[in-house]
C-alpha cells in the first residue's frame, strides 16, 4: 500500500504550483482567443521565392480597409511556403472582398506563384456564439457528471465524491487551459474538445478507484480508517490506471508526433494540450481526488463525534 | 469443451468485418461509387464551407423565402456543374448553409470568386421568343405549388403585382400559341405555352411532372421576388492538396497507434493481451462502419477521435485482466479467476463509460463543424467498447482457457509460485 493521504500535502503543492504557474502564463503571453472564438478572417495562400510581409500588409490594408496583418511560414516537410493574412474585424470580410485580397496580392508578386490554400471567415457575433456554446457545455459535463457520480456511489457518500471528483477536473482542464496558454495555442473549438474529453477521460479514472473504494468498503467493511480504505483502494487500482494511461498517451502522441513532423496544424493544436491533460487526469485521480475525498470524510467524522 | 471454437469464430468474423470496412474506405479512396463510401468532411477532401444569409434583412426571413433563396444557390450550383453538393437550410437562425468539394483535377477553380458569385441576386426575367422580357422579378409576388382540384395535375400558380399584370396580360394576348421562356439569371428554368390571354394577375403554368418538380419551379420563381440578397457570413474554404495529405498522415498515425497500444498489450498482458488486440480491433471496424454505414461525415478530429479511442478502449481489457492477475494470486483456479474478474471489473468499465458517454454526447449536441465528428467517433468507440472489450472478450478468453496448452496461470499474469 501507498500512503497517499499522508503525503497529500506535496501533491497539493506540485498542483497549486502548476496552476499558477499556468496564471502567470496567462498574464505574460496572454489568452488569445481564435477566430472562430473572436470573429475575423484568417487567408492563406502557399507560394514559392520571395514576398515581402510588411509589403503585403499595405497592398491589402489599402484594398479592403482594414487591420491586417501578414505572416510567412515555411514548412520543412513539403518545401513550401505560406502567407497567412488574418484580418481582425468587426463585420465579417465579405467572399467579395477576399477575393480583391488575392487579385491585389497576385498582382503585387507575380512571380510567387500564389494559391489559395485555406480560408476561414467567422461573424464575430457567432463566434461569440460558438464560445458561449463551448463554455455552457463543458458547464453541464460537470453538472452531470456530478449528478451521475452521486446517484452510482451513494453508499459511499455520492455527492462527496462527485464533489471531489469535480475538484480533480477542474484541475485537469486548468492544466489544459495552461498547455493552450504556454504553447500560445489560440483558443478554438478544439480547445473546448481538449478539455471535454480530457474532463472525459480523467473521470473514467477517477470512477474506477470510487469504484475500488465501493468494493473494499463493503469487503474491508469499518474495520480500517478512511485513510487506509482510500489509500489501499487506489493502490489496487494504480497499475491499471498507469496501464491505461500509457495506452492513451502513447496514441496521442503518435497523432502529435505525425501531425508535427507533416505540419497539420489544427491536429497539432489539439493534440499537444491533450497529451498534458492525459497526464495531469492520471495524477489528479490518484493523488489528488483520493486523498481529497478523504480529508472530506474525516472532516465529516470529526463533526459527528463531536456532535454526539 | 464446447466454447473452444468461440475463440476462432469471433477472429473470423472480426477479420471479416474488418476486411468490409476497410474495402468500403478503399472504394472510397479509388473515389468509386459505392453504398459503403466514406464522406469526408471538406478539411480531408478539400472543399467550401458557405454560411449565407439575407442582408440588410430586419426581420427573420420565412421559411419560404429561404427555400426560395435555397432555389438560387441550387440553380446556380448546377449552372456551375457543382453537382456534388450540399445545401441545408436552418429554419431557427435563418440562414442557407452550403457545401460542396474542391476537388484536386480542378487547377483553375476559384473558391472565393464561386462564393460570392452563388451570393448575387438572383435575376429572374419571363421572356419572348425573340428574347424580349416581358416580366421580371419584381413582378411576381408569390408563386406556389399545388395539386389541381379538379384532375389531380400538379400546377404552379403565378400572382403578380398589378404592374405585372397588366404587362402579363398585354404579353400572353400578344403571344397567343407561343411560349413565354422563365429564366433565373441565363438559366432557363421552364418554358410554358400560353393558351389564352390571361388577366386579372393570377397565372398557371400546367403540364408538369410531379409535384416535387412544381415546387422546384415555384421556389425558383420565388427567388426572383425574394425581398433581399444573400451574404456570407461565414466561409471555410480548404485545398484539396491540404487536406488528401492530411488524411494519409492520420490514417498512418493510426495504424502505427493501433501497432504501438497491441504491442504494448501483449508484452504486458500475454493472453488478455492479444484477446484485447482482437477486441480492439472489433472496436475500430465498428466505428468505421458506424461512419460509413450512415455517411456520417468524417473530418480529421473525427480521426483522432478513432485513434484517441485505441489507447482508450483497451481500458476495459486492462482493468478486467488485472482483475484476473489478482484472483490468479489469490490462488483461485483459471476458470473462476476468469469469472470473477469479468464480474468484479464490470461495474467500474460500465461507470467509466457512461461518463465518456455523456461527455461525447455533450460534444455532439455542442460541437460545431469539424469537432462534430469528433464527439460522434468517440460515442461510437465507447459503444463499440462495451460489445468488444467487455462481451467479445470474455467469449475469447474463456475459448482460450479451454485449451490445455494455455492453461498456465503465468500466461493471464499470475506470478510464478502460485500454482
Amino acid at each position: 500500500m501507498i500512503r497517499f493521504y499522508q503525503h497529500r500535502k506535496i501533491f497539493f503543492a506540485i498542483s497549486i504550483l502548476l496552476i499558477l504557474s499556468s496564471i502567470v502564463a496567462a498574464f505574460i503571453n496572454g489568452i488569445q482567443l481564435d477566430i472562430q472564438f473572436k470573429g475575423g478572417t484568417i487567408v492563406k495562400y502557399t507560394y514559392s521565392g520571395q514576398i515581402n510581409a510588411e509589403q503585403a500588409e499595405k497592398i491589402v490594408e489599402q484594398a479592403v480597409g482594414r487591420t491586417t496583418n501578414c505572416q510567412l511560414q515555411s514548412n520543412m516537410a513539403k518545401d513550401e511556403q505560406m502567407l497567412i493574412v488574418s484580418l481582425a474585424s468587426n463585420e465579417a470580410l465579405t467572399s467579395q472582398e477576399q477575393e480583391t485580397i488575392t487579385s491585389v496580392l497576385t498582382k503585387a508578386f507575380p512571380d510567387a506563384k500564389l494559391a489559395l490554400s485555406e480560408s476561414l471567415t467567422v461573424e464575430p457575433f457567432i463566434g461569440r456564439h460558438f464560445f458561449i456554446n463551448g463554455m455552457i457545455a463543458i458547464g453541464l459535463s460537470f453538472l452531470l457528471i456530478l449528478v451521475y457520480v452521486g446517484l452510482r456511489f451513494k453508499n459511499i457518500g455520492g455527492l462527496s465524491a462527485g464533489a471531489m471528483a469535480i475538484v480533480a477536473l477542474l484541475h485537469d482542464a486548468l492544466i489544459v487551459t495552461g498547455a493552450f496558454i504556454i504553447f500560445k495555442i489560440p483558443l478554438n473549438d478544439s480547445f473546448i474538445a481538449a478539455i471535454l474529453t480530457i474532463i472525459g477521460f480523467s473521470i473514467n479514472d477517477t470512477i474506477v478507484i470510487y469504484d475500488r473504494i465501493r468494493e473494499n468498503e463493503r469487503l474491508l467493511g469499518k474495520k480500517v480508517s478512511t485513510e487506509e480504505l482510500v489509500d489501499t483502494s487506489i493502490t489496487q487500482s494504480m497499475t491499471r490506471s498507469i496501464n491505461t494511461n500509457v495506452a492513451v498517451f502513447m496514441s496521442i502522441t503518435v497523432v502529435y508526433i505525425f501531425a508535427q513532423i507533416y505540419d497539420i496544424g489544427s491536429i497539432r493544436a489539439f493534440a499537444l494540450p491533450m497529451m498534458f491533460g492525459i497526464i495531469s487526469g492520471c495524477y489528479s485521480t490518484i493523488c489528488i481526488a483520493g486523498p481529497l475525498w478523504t480529508m472530506w470524510q474525516n472532516h465529516k467524522q470529526k463533526v459527528k463525534s463531536a456532535h454526539a | 469443451m464446447k466454447s473452444k471454437p468461440v475463440f476462432f469464430i469471433i477472429v473470423l468474423l472480426t477479420a471479416a468485418l474488418f476486411l468490409l470496412a476497410v474495402f468500403g474506405l478503399k472504394i472510397g479512396n479509388f473515389e468509386l461509387k459505392g453504398a459503403d463510401k466514406m464522406r469526408y468532411g471538406i478539411d480531408i477532401r478539400g472543399g467550401v464551407e458557405a454560411t449565407y444569409e439575407p442582408k440588410d434583412l430586419d426581420r427573420a426571413p420565412t421559411e419560404s423565402e429561404l427555400q426560395a433563396a435555397r432555389a438560387i444557390l441550387e440553380t446556380r450550383m448546377d449552372a456551375s456543374n457543382i453537382t456534388d453538393r450540399d445545401v441545408t437550410v436552418d429554419k431557427s437562425n435563418g440562414k442557407v448553409i452550403v457545401r460542396f468539394p474542391w476537388k484536386s483535377d480542378e487547377a483553375d477553380f476559384d473558391p472565393q470568386k464561386a462564393v460570392s458569385e452563388l451570393g448575387e441576386t438572383a435575376k429572374l426575367t419571363f421572356r419572348d421568343p425573340d428574347g424580349n422580357i416581358v416580366l421580371e422579378g419584381a413582378d411576381v409576388k408569390k408563386s406556389s405549388a399545388q395539386i389541381q382540384q379538379n384532375n389531380m395535375q400538379p400546377v404552379v400558380t403565378l400572382e403578380l403585382s398589378n404592374d405585372g399584370a397588366v404587362k402579363f396580360a398585354q404579353a400572353t394576348a400578344r403571344l397567343i400559341g407561343q411560349s413565354i421562356s422563365i429564366y433565373m439569371d441565363e438559366t432557363l428554368i421552364s418554358a410554358p405555352v400560353v393558351r389564352s390571354q390571361i388577366t386579372g394577375g393570377n397565372a398557371e403554368i400546367t403540364n408538369l411532372e410531379s409535384l416535387e418538380e412544381a415546387s422546384a419551379l415555384s421556389n425558383k420563381i420565388n427567388s426572383g421576388a425574394l425581398p433581399f440578397s444573400l451574404v456570407v457570413k461565414n466561409l471555410n474554404i480548404i485545398s484539396p492538396t491540404l487536406g488528401s495529405n492530411a488524411l494519409s498522415v492520420m490514417v498512418m498515425a493510426g495504424k502505427v497507434a493501433f501497432a504501438l497500444v497491441c504491442l504494448f498489450m501483449l508484452l504486458y498482458y500475454r493472453i488478455p493481451g492479444l484477446v484485447a488486440c482482437i477486441a480492439l480491433l472489433l472496436q475500430v471496424t465498428g466505428q468505421l462502419l458506424a461512419l460509413s454505414i450512415p455517411q456520417f461525415t468524417l473530418t480529421l478530429p473525427g480521426i483522432a477521435g478513432v485513434i484517441l479511442s485505441i489507447g482508450m478502449g483497451v481500458d476495459a481489457n486492462v482493468i478486467v485482466s488485472e482483475r484476473i492477475k489478482e484472483e490468479l494470486n489469490t490462488g483461485k483456479t483459471l476458470r473462476s479467476a476468469i469469472n470473477s474478474g469479468f464480474e468484479r471489473a464490470f461495474s467500474s468499465v460500465f461507470d467509466g463509460n457512461i461518463t465518456v458517454m455523456i461527455v461525447a454526447i455533450i460534444l455532439i449536441i455542442f460541437g460545431s463543424g469539424s469537432m462534430l465528428s469528433f464527439g460522434y467517433t468517440l460515442l461510437c468507440g465507447v459503444i463499440m467498447n462495451f460489445v468488444a472489450g467487455v462481451t467479445a472478450s470474455r467469449l475469447m478468453i474463456r475459448s482460450l482457457s479451454n485449451f490445455k496448452a494455455l492453461q498456465r496461470p503465468q500466461y493471464y499474469g499470475a506470478k510464478e509460485a502460485v500454482k
